[in-house]
């Protein structure tokens, strides 16, 4: 791990620390401060991308720890700019640890069976399956996490658990925005993401197709991603169950893409 | 000079005991001024709200300021009628002197002396009060330092308690809970149903809240029409419901009869018209005019009116619990406020003594010099010589009646030191000059300097 990636993981982790301060005390001073550590990972942590080309030997995008550090950083970014607009602060409580974790686990050596993903990950088409493919994984995450935190709002309205000193979730809009948006942009980086994938297994085995448990499963969660935005904008599924279908779809496709490769 | 509170509350009165004292915007003023008549009082400034009627003052005779202030309850605010229920004032009344008065006038500035802890206007009324006394000019330094430092005080307890965060009110839990629903409330659409009382009420609340989309549907229209156009709402009769439900984001209704106006089915049906989007059902009906059943479909939240009192009732007890912290703040801030107030004791104390001082060695020196014949340049010698005598021996004593770092030690040292040097002795030597420093007494030189950029600037 460079020391850029160690200084985003620890500037993210203070910012998780804070936020869940923020929330369990309520303090939203130290929520608004956790925003800022976040942003300030962010940069951190771009920067850290910026200059793993100085690194010897340079390091593969398609190597699987950098592949989640990315996935974890378009997240936060993405999540960055909705708060723009957004009343969604107390989301850097899971944003900032799960971003820590994503850039320091895998620095513990965890890898690919083969070391270094699926296949020789040289020339372009490696790597646009691979930034495309995180991409569009970590705005699924994002909105994976914001289901989350809707489930727990809307249970918590419906059973009426409001009173005296409560955490300042943001609104079940505002959560819903973010499903939306992270959906939107998400799946057709994805979808990018398995045609690039797919032209990268032609570049080197002459067939479109692999077959390989990776293929399979990922093109199952594709699917179910597939599904999930017909149901949301051509079936009008309520934002509740759009909430939860968004928690379980991104639970599946974290295994399909990382879960099947760590047991390969 | 002491501060000195006397006043009646919600605390220690009843509602038509305080009503009777209560004075008005028109006779506040001329209330004031005929307090400032009275030579036993000094400064003073007059806060009557619903809750409170209190005067605070400056004097030098506390004992006959007491009863000059409760001769004023009596005569000029109750107009020489007894109180309502046969008890007297005093039985009403409390009073505070000094730092007990600093303190109390702290807590109710931050709201924590009031009925509703943490609401905000009574230190809106505050500011009025002591922008009338300003403005007839009843209020000097001492005032005008105290309730400066009451604002900022109220001004640190809402930064840095959560004394007011949480909405006590039925009206403000449920905007606040539609904030929990909604990102923006004024791109919403409200539809009210019925057209007493407690819609008008929301309907106020809500366009407050910037809601432009207001609707109001009632059994006769004609009502909901005369609402609506008060409010620049739309009016509907209640067959409207179903058209307005499609596209309404927020329902709120109190309507009289039996049987529930919206019921499962509708709101249902409504939902499935607006693509599911959620919406926020307010019944403060009784009986209810909504199904309860309707909380269970998933994108209507319902709350009835013994939700929102709940909900409003733990947001209560949560207040109180922050008035705690608020106190420390107080405390802390009536600290900082008595430092100043032991200047202003020590003041005018530096500058007798120096006067006294001085005024003996110009007597000794007159005398001596009389006797002696000096030659050219020798008086001056022997004057510069006195006066550097006299400076260093008062020296010390002047750093430490400067040097005031709590308050009770503060005021001792300045006992101590006008006990010394007899200050307060006519017989003294030097005591001939006490009748030219009377004036520079009662307005000590240090109140516009002291501490003044501590305050926020909130008046």
């Amino acid at each position: 791990m460079t020391e850029f990636q160690q200084a985003a993981a620890a500037i993210y982790l203070a910012a998780g620390i804070s936020a869940l301060l923020g929330l369990a005390l309520p303090a939203p001073r130290l929520t608004s401060i956790s925003v800022w550590g976040v942003g300030l990972g962010a940069l951190v942590h771009g920067a850290a991308f910026a200059t793993l080309h100085t690194l010897d030997p340079v390091p593969q995008l398609s190597d699987l720890p950098y592949a989640i550090s990315f996935m974890a950083w378009i997240g936060v970014c993405s999540l960055l700019i909705l708060m723009w607009r957004l009343r969604l602060a107390s989301l850097t409580a899971a944003v900032g640890p799960l971003a820590f974790l994503a850039v320091f686990l895998p620095s513990l050596g965890f890898q690919t069976a083969g070391g270094a993903g699926l296949m020789p990950s040289e020339g372009a088409v490696s790597h646009a399956h691979v930034l495309l493919s995180s991409a569009g994984l970590g705005l699924l995450g994002i909105a994976g996490l914001s289901g989350v935190f809707y489930l727990l709002e809307h249970r918590r309205l419906k059973q009426k658990i409001l009173g005296g000193r409560r955490m300042n979730l943001p609104s079940l809009e505002a959560l819903d925005r973010v499903n939306v948006s992270s959906l939107i942009v998400g799946l057709p980086l994805l979808t990018l993401g398995l045609i690039t994938g797919s032209v990268w297994v032609h570049a080197t085995t002459g067939a479109y197709w692999s077959g390989s448990p990776h293929a399979i499963w990922t093109l199952v969660g594709w699917g179910i991603y597939t599904g999930m935005f017909l149901a949301r904008f051509v079936g009008g599924q309520g934002a509740r169950q759009a909430a939860a279908s968004a928690v379980g779809g991104f639970v599946f496709l974290l295994f399909a893409v990382v879960g099947v490769e760590i047991l390969r | 000079m002491k501060i000195l509170l006397l006043g009646m509350s919600h605390r220690s009165a009843p509602v038509e005991v305080r009503e009777h004292y209560a004075a008005d915007d028109s006779s506040t003023e001329s209330a004031l001024q005929m307090l400032t008549r009275h030579s036993e009082i000094g400064e003073v400034v007059l806060i009557s709200t619903c809750n409170r009627v209190e005067v605070v003052v400056t004097t030098e005779n506390p004992n006959e300021a007491a009863a000059r202030l409760m001769s004023f309850f009596r005569e000029e605010l109750a107009g020489g009628v007894s109180a309502p229920g046969g008890g007297s004032l005093e039985d009403y009344v409390y009073q505070y002197a000094d730092q007990e008065a600093v303190g109390h006038v702290f807590r109710v500035a931050s709201s924590i002396d009031s009925m509703v802890v943490g609401e905000p206007q009574i230190l809106g009324q505050m500011k009025d009060a002591y922008r009338s006394s300003v403005e007839i000019g009843s209020c000097g330094p001492i005032l005008s330092r105290l309730f400066q430092k009451a604002f900022a005080t109220a001004k640190r307890v809402k930064n840095e308690t959560r004394i007011a965060q949480r909405p006590v009110s039925v009206a403000r839990v449920a905007v606040d809970l539609a904030r929990q629903i909604f990102e923006e409330l004024s791109d919403k659409k409200a539809l009210m149903i019925g057209a007493g009382e407690m819609i008008e009420a929301a309907l106020f609340a809500l366009q407050r809240e910037g809601l432009e989309g207001l609707r109001v549907a009632n059994r006769t229209r004609a009502r909901a029409e005369e609402l609506a156009e008060r409010f620049g709402a739309s009016a509907h009769g209640l067959e409207d419901l179903d058209e307005v439900l499609k596209d309404s984001d927020i329902v709120l209704s109190c309507i009289g009869g039996t049987g529930y106006v919206l019921d499962t089915a509708r709101i249902s049906k409504a939902l499935a018209a607006r693509r599911n989007h959620s919406i926020f059902l307010i019944d403060i009906g009784v009986p209810r005019n909504i199904d309860p059943a309707i909380n269970e479909l998933d994108s209507a939240y319902l709350y009835d009116i013994d939700n929102l009192q709940e909900i409003a009732f733990s947001n209560e007890e949560e207040r109180r619990r922050e008035s705690a912290g608020a106190e420390e703040i107080v405390l802390e801030e009536q600290e900082r406020l008595a430092g100043w107030m032991v200047s202003l004791r020590a003041v005018p104390t530096i500058r007798h003594l120096r006067a006294r001082a001085e005024a003996v060695r110009q007597a000794e020196l007159r005398r001596v010099m009389s006797k002696l014949d000096l030659r050219d340049g020798q008086a001056e010698r022997v004057e510069a010589l006195t006066r550097s005598i006299v400076n260093k021996i008062l020296h010390r004593p002047l750093a430490r009646l400067g040097a005031h770092k709590d308050r009770d030690e503060g005021l001792a040292v300045v006992e101590e030191a006008r006990a010394l040097f007899g200050l307060d002795d006519p017989e003294a030597p030097g005591a001939e000059i006490d009748a030219e420093m009377t004036d520079e007494k009662s307005v000590p030189e240090s109140i516009d300097n002291s501490e003044g950029d501590e305050d926020d600037g909130s008046e």
